[in-house]
C-alpha cells in the first residue's frame, strides 16, 4: 500500500538510532495512530530534524510510506506546549513506554491522542501527576477494549457498594469477597466508584487505583517488563 | 564474478567479522579493509593489532572523573592547576573534549559516558550515579555544574542528579541554553527560541 502523509499532527514516542546517521522514530500520530519511519540522515550534524524530533512536543510531520517502515520527509514544530521536566519528565517517558507497548501500530484513535495531549500538558504543570497517570492508563484501556468494570459487582450486576470490599478479577471485574486468597487483588468498592469518577482525592483511592492499574494494565503486557518503572525504581533507592 | 563464491579462509573470515564492530562498517567494506590490511599493509595490520591488544590491556576508567586513561587517576584529576571545587558532569568523553575547548573552564569533571534512558532501560547504575554521589561528596567539591545534553534524556539526567545532589546539601548547576552565539533570531529554530524565552533572565 503506497501512501503520503503531509504536516499529520503526532508526536515522537521514542527513537532509536539506524546505522551511522538515521533514526528510527516511532510516533503517534492523530490520524494514522502509531507508526514507525526512517529519519534519513536526521543524526548528522546539520540536520534540520535535529532537535526537532523530540519526544513531548507537538509536531506536524509528513512522511511516505511505501511499506511498513514509512520515510520521514519533514518534521515541523508545532508548539504550543511547555516542556516537560523533572517528574512530569519521567512521568512522560512512561506514558510513551505505555503506547509503544500496547497500542499496535498503524490502528488510529484519535480520542486517544488527544487524551496523550491532554496528559501531557498537565504532566507540563505542577503535579502531583497521580491521577493524570491513572485517568491515562484508564483511556487508555478503553481504548484498547478493556475498559475496567467499575460499578458493578461482575458476579451480581448489583450496583458497587462503597463500604464492602472486593476481588478484582482482571478478566471480569469487581466480585464479593468469599475465601479469600493472598494473591487476590483486593480494592473497596470507594476506590472503584472513585476510579470510575475519575476523583483520586482520598490517599486510599490513589494507593488501590496505582495497584489495580498496574494489576490490569499487567495483564495486557503479557510478560513485558516496563523498563521506565524499572528505572524510576531504582533512582528512587539512591 | 560474485564475491559469495571467493573460497574464503577462515581467518580471513573472522577478520572480516571482526572488522564490523566498528561503527558504520557493514560486510562490503570490513571484506575491503581486511583485503588491504593482508594484501597491501601487513605492517600496518601488525601495528594495529598491537595498539588493540595494547589499548585493551592499559586503558581504564579514571578512579575519580570516569574518563579513560592509562593510570590510576588521570593528569587532569591529578593536576594542581584545576580548581578541584568545581565538579562538571557530562554524558561522554567527547563532551569533556568541547568543554575544555572552550578554554573558560578549569574544573574538574565526571563523565557518565551516557545518559538515563528510561524507555531504552537504561537506569542510574549504568551511568554510574552511585559513584557520582560518592565524588560530589568527598568534601572538595563545592559546586556540581550538570553538563548533560538538551535532549529529554539529558534532561532527566540532570534533574535526577540534582535532586540527589540538593538532598545532600551540595550547590547544583545546570549549563543554560538558548540562542546560540551569533545566532539571528530568525535562523533559529523554533523550538529553541520557544526554550530561549522560558529560560529569560533579567537584566
Amino acid at each position: 500500500m503506497k501512501r503520503r502523509a503531509e504536516h499529520e499532527a503526532g508526536y515522537v514516542l521514542h527513537t532509536y538510532p539506524y546505522k551511522e546517521t538515521s533514526l528510527i522514530v516511532e510516533a503517534f500520530t492523530r490520524r494514522f495512530g502509531r507508526v514507525a519511519m526512517l529519519a534519513r540522515g536526521a543524526r548528522r550534524p546539520r540536520s534540520a530534524m535535529r532537535g526537532v524530533l523530540l519526544s513531548f512536543h507537538p509536531l506536524r510531520l509528513s512522511w511516505s510510506a511505501p511499506a511498513e517502515l514509512g520515510n520521514l520527509i519533514s518534521a515541523e514544530w508545532s508548539g504550543g506546549l511547555r516542556p516537560l521536566a523533572g517528574r512530569g519528565l519521567m512521568c512522560g517517558f512512561y506514558v510513551n513506554e505505555l503506547v509503544l507497548r500496547l497500542l499496535p501500530r498503524d490502528d488510529p484513535h484519535e480520542v486517544l491522542f488527544d487524551s496523550y495531549g491532554e496528559t501531557l500538558s498537565r504532566l507540563a504543570g505542577d503535579g502531583p501527576f497521580a491521577s493524570v497517570l491513572r485517568g491515562f492508563e484508564k483511556r487508555l484501556l478503553a481504548e484498547l477494549g478493556y475498559a475496567p468494570l467499575l460499578d458493578r459487582d461482575a458476579a451480581s450486576g448489583a450496583p458497587i457498594d462503597p463500604e464492602a470490599r472486593y476481588v478484582y478479577e482482571p478478566d471480569r471485574g469487581p466480585m464479593p469477597v468469599r475465601n479469600s486468597h493472598s494473591n487476590d487483588l483486593l480494592v473497596s468498592g470507594r476506590t472503584l466508584l472513585d476510579v470510575a469518577a475519575d476523583d483520586y482525592a482520598r490517599p486510599e483511592t490513589r494507593d488501590e487505583a496505582r495497584t489495580l492499574l498496574r494489576a490490569l494494565i499487567g495483564e495486557r503486557l503479557h510478560g513485558q517488563v516496563l523498563h521506565t518503572r524499572t528505572v524510576l525504581k531504582e533512582l528512587n533507592d539512591l | 564474478m560474485a564475491k559469495d563464491s571467493l573460497p574464503a579462509s577462515k581467518g580471513l573470515e573472522r577478520l572480516v567479522e571482526a572488522l564490523r564492530v566498528l561503527p558504520g562498517v557493514g560486510p562490503r567494506s570490513a571484506q575491503r579493509m581486511a583485503y588491504h590490511l593482508l594484501q597491501h599493509d601487513r605492517a600496518g595490520a601488525d601495528q594495529l593489532a598491537q595498539a588493540l591488544a595494547g589499548a585493551l590491556s592499559t586503558v581504564r576508567r579514571c578512579a575519580r572523573c570516569h574518563n579513560f586513561t592509562e593510570e590510576e587517576v588521570c593528569a587532569l584529576c591529578r593536576s594542581p592547576r584545576r580548581d578541584a571545587s568545581l565538579l562538571c558532569v557530562v554524558e561522554t568523553p567527547a563532551d569533556l573534549a568541547v568543554v575544555e575547548q572552550t578554554l573558560s573552564y578549569s574544573g574538574m569533571y565526571f563523565v557518565l559516558m551516557g545518559r538515563l534512558s528510561p524507555l531504552d532501560g537504561v537506569g542510574a547504575r549504568d551511568i554510574g550515579l552511585d559513584r557520582l554521589l560518592a565524588r560530589a561528596t568527598d568534601g572538595e567539591v563545592q559546586e556540581v555544574i550538570l553538563a548533560t545534553n538538551f535532549t529529554n534524556e539529558g534532561e532527566a539526567t540532570a534533574h535526577y542528579i540534582a535532586e540527589m545532589l540538593r538532598a545532600r546539601d551540595i550547590k547544583v548547576s545546570r549549563i543554560a541554553r538558548g540562542v546560540p552565539l551569533g545566532g539571528e533570531l530568525e535562523y533559529v529554530d523554533a523550538g529553541t527560541i520557544s526554550q530561549a524565552l522560558l529560560d529569560r533572565r533579567n537584566i
